[in-house]
C-alpha cells in the first residue's frame, strides 16, 4: 500500500489527512441512499456524470475505469486514486469541436472513494467542465484525480466547487497546455471540513495562457489547503492567479501558490495575488507564495496580505441603513468576488456568485 | 426633532464632549462651528453610532426615540443621515447596488415595501442630474477613484436618494471648489423642508453664504459656548475663534 504523506513534509504541513488514514481500508458501499442530485447541479441543463462513493450512478462522456496519464510525475494521493479507482470518466473532444458543458458530481457517501477523470482536448477544441464535490451525512474520503491535456489552441474552462460538510475531499488536477492553449479555472471551496485541492499546470507551448483563481471559505473547524503550481516551460507564456481566503470560527484556510519559470522560458508573464480575510481571531489564514524563477527576462508580480473587515467601511455601510451582518456580507463578497471574474460567461459566473453569496451570508 | 442634553462622550478613554446641549426643531437648519479639536466630528460620529465613540452621559432624543440606544442602521432607518467628512472608499461594492440595498434595508425596517428597480433608477437619474454626476461613475465601486469634490457630491447624492428626515453634515464643504460648493449647497436647500432638520458642521462661514442657517452654535472644548442667529457666523469669521475661547 502506498504511504500517505505526512505533515512533517513541507508540502503537506497544512493538510488534514486524518480521514484518509482512518478510511483508507474502508471502501465506500455501492448502495448508500443518495440525496437529491438535481439540487447539487450548478448549471442546468448540462450533460452530467455522477459518481457516488466512487461508483458511477449517472454518466455523460465515457464512463470507464480510465488509465491515468503515465507521463505525469508521481503524486502520493493522485497515485492512490489511479491505483484504487473503481470508476471514472474520459472526455475526448475532437479537433475544432465544442464539447459544451459537462458537470461531474462527486458525492462522498461513507468510506473511501477514488476516481480518475481524463480530459483530452484536440487542437482548437473547447470544453467547460464543472466538478462538484459534495457529501451525504457521513465521514468519507473522496479522492479525485484529473489528468487533462489541451492541444494547440484548445480551451478548457474548469470550475471546481467543493461544498462538503463531513469528509475529506482531495483533488489533484494536472493540466498540460500546448501552444496557444488556454485554461480558465475557478475554484470555490466552502467547507467546515477537510479539503486538499491541488492544481498543477504545465505551460508547454508558446502563447499558452492559464488563469487559476479561487475562493476559500473555511468555517467551523475546517482545514482547507490549496496548492497551485504554474510551471512555465517555454518562452512567451502567461499565468494569472488570484486567490481570496476567508476564515471564520476555528477554520483554517491555506494556500501555497506556486509559479515556476524554467531556465529558457524568457518573456514569461506571471502574476499572483493571494489575500486573506479573518472574520475572527480564532480563525487562521496561511499564505505562501512559492516562486522559482530560473530565467532573467520575465515579469512575475506577486502580492500577499491578510486582514480583517475594515470597521470604518462597515460603519459607513451601517450608517446608510445596512444591518451589521448585511454590511459584513457585502464587504466579504466584495473581497471574494474578484476571483470569479475569470469566468467570462455569466451563465457560469452568476450561479457560482449566488452560491458564494449564500455561503458568505451564513458566515456574516 | 433632535434634542441633545448634557452629552458626554469619550474616544479611546479621552473625554471629548463635555456636557453638550443642543436642540434642532423640525424645519430648522442649524450650524455648528468651532476650532479644530472642539469635538465637532466626534458629535457627528456619536450621533450616528460609530463604534469606539463611547457615550458616558447625557441623552439624545430623535423624533421621540432614544437615539443612543439604537444600532447605526436603526438610526438610519429612523431617518438620520450622516454626511461624512471623509467618505469611505469601498473596493468591489458598486455604488448603486449598495445604495439600493441600503434603501431597501431601511424600508424593510420601517415596514415599507421595497423600491422597484425602475423606481430606483428614476430617482437615481433625477438626483444624478441635479448634482451633475455621471451615471457611469455611480456604477463604480463606492467612492473609488472619486476626487474629493466627487466624494462630497456622492454624499449629497446618497442623501437625495435615501430621503432622510434629518441630515447631519460633517464638513460637507471641505475640499470643494466654488462651483461644487454651490451644487452641494443647492442640494441641502432642496432637502430643507417643514418636516426636516439639518445640522451643518463646518469650520468656515462660506457654506453659510449659500445655506442660510436658522441658528449658529459655537462648539469649543466639548460644549456649546455661544448660540445666536446667522450674524454669529459673520462675527466669528471677522474675529476668529480665539476671541470666543477667551
Amino acid at each position: 500500500m502506498r504511504e500517505l504523506p505526512s505533515r512533517r513534509e513541507e508540502a503537506w504541513r497544512w493538510a488534514d489527512l486524518r480521514l484518509a488514514e482512518r478510511l483508507r481500508a474502508v471502501p465506500a458501499p455501492a448502495n448508500d441512499a443518495l440525496p437529491d442530485l438535481d439540487s447539487l447541479a450548478l448549471v442546468r441543463p448540462a450533460a452530467r456524470a455522477v459518481l457516488a462513493g466512487g461508483h458511477a450512478i449517472e454518466s455523460a462522456g465515457r464512463p470507464t475505469h480510465p488509465a491515468p496519464d503515465r507521463s505525469i510525475a508521481p503524486h502520493p494521493l493522485a497515485d492512490i486514486a489511479a491505483a484504487e479507482a473503481l470508476a471514472g470518466l474520459v472526455v475526448d473532444v475532437g479537433e475544432g469541436e465544442d464539447g459544451g458543458l459537462l458537470e461531474c458530481v462527486h458525492l462522498g457517501t461513507s468510506g473511501a472513494a477514488h476516481s480518475v477523470l481524463r480530459v483530452e482536448l484536440a487542437a482548437g477544441a473547447r470544453l467547460t467542465l464543472v466538478e462538484t464535490i459534495a457529501d451525504a451525512e457521513a465521514d468519507h474520503w473522496s479522492n479525485i484525480r484529473l489528468d487533462a491535456r489541451l492541444g494547440e489552441g484548445a480551451e478548457l474552462v474548469r470550475i471546481l466547487r467543493i461544498e462538503t460538510v463531513h469528509g475529506l475531499a482531495s483533488t489533484r488536477a494536472h493540466v498540460a497546455l500546448a501552444r496557444a492553449a488556454r485554461l480558465a479555472e475557478v475554484s470555490m471551496i466552502a467547507s467546515p471540513a477537510a479539503v486538499r485541492a491541488e492544481t498543477h499546470v504545465r505551460l508547454e507551448g508558446e502563447g499558452a495562457e492559464a488563469v487559476v483563481n479561487g475562493v476559500l471559505l473555511a468555517s467551523g473547524s475546517a482545514a482547507l489547503d490549496v496548492v497551485t503550481r504554474l510551471q512555465h516551460e517555454v518562452p512567451h507564456t502567461v499565468s494569472r492567479q488570484l486567490w481570496r481566503l476567508v476564515a471564520a470560527g476555528m477554520g483554517q484556510a491555506s494556500i501555497a501558490g506556486g509559479v515556476a519559470v524554467a531556465r529558457h522560458a524568457q518573456k514569461t508573464d506571471a502574476a499572483q495575488s493571494l489575500r486573506g480575510l479573518l472574520l475572527n481571531r480564532t480563525a487562521a489564514v496561511n499564505l505562501k507564495p512559492e516562486l522559482e524563477i530560473f530565467a532573467d527576462d520575465v515579469a512575475c508580480a506577486h502580492g500577499c496580505a491578510v486582514g480583517e473587515i475594515d470597521p470604518l467601511q462597515r460603519f459607513y455601510l451601517e450608517s446608510r441603513g445596512l444591518p451589521r451582518p448585511e454590511a459584513r456580507a457585502l464587504l466579504m463578497q466584495a473581497f471574494a468576488a474578484e476571483a470569479l471574474h475569470a469566468l467570462a460567461d455569466p451563465e457560469l459566473s452568476q450561479p457560482l456568485a449566488d452560491r458564494l453569496a449564500g455561503h458568505l451570508g451564513a458566515l456574516a | 426633532m433632535l434634542a441633545i442634553t448634557d452629552l458626554h462622550a469619550s474616544v479611546g478613554g479621552t473625554p471629548i464632549l463635555k456636557g453638550l446641549t443642543l436642540s434642532v426643531g423640525a424645519g430648522e437648519v442649524h450650524a455648528i462651528m468651532g476650532p479644530n479639536g472642539a469635538g465637532k466630528s466626534t458629535l457627528a460620529h456619536v450621533l450616528a453610532g460609530r463604534e469606539g465613540y463611547e457615550v458616558t452621559g447625557g441623552t439624545a432624543v430623535f423624533l421621540g426615540q432614544d437615539l443612543l440606544a439604537m444600532a447605526p442602521h436603526e438610526r438610519a432607518a429612523a431617518g438620520l443621515f450622516l454626511g461624512f467628512q471623509y467618505p469611505v472608499e469601498i473596493p468591489g461594492v458598486s455604488n448603486l447596488l449598495f445604495l439600493r440595498t441600503a434603501l431597501n434595508a431601511q424600508r424593510k425596517l420601517r415596514g415599507e415595501p421595497e423600491v422597484s428597480g425602475a423606481e430606483f433608477l428614476k430617482r437615481v437619474r433625477a438626483e444624478a442630474q441635479a448634482l451633475g454626476l455621471d451615471m457611469e461613475m455611480l456604477k463604480r465601486p463606492v467612492n473609488m477613484g472619486f476626487s474629493g469634490g466627487e466624494k462630497k457630491r456622492n454624499e449629497a447624492f446618497q442623501m437625495g436618494i435615501l430621503q432622510p428626515r434629518f441630515a447631519l453634515l460633517d464638513e460637507t464643504d471641505s475640499g470643494l471648489d466654488i462651483d461644487a460648493l454651490k451644487v452641494v449647497a443647492d442640494s441641502i436647500n432642496r432637502f430643507r423642508g417643514p418636516d426636516r432638520g439639518v445640522l451643518l458642521i463646518t469650520h468656515y462661514q462660506r457654506l453659510l453664504d449659500h445655506v442660510r442657517p436658522d441658528r449658529v452654535h459655537i462648539l469649543a472644548a466639548g460644549r456649546i459656548v455661544e448660540s445666536g442667529g446667522p450674524e454669529l457666523a459673520l462675527r466669528l469669521e471677522a474675529q476668529g475663534y480665539g476671541a470666543i475661547a477667551a
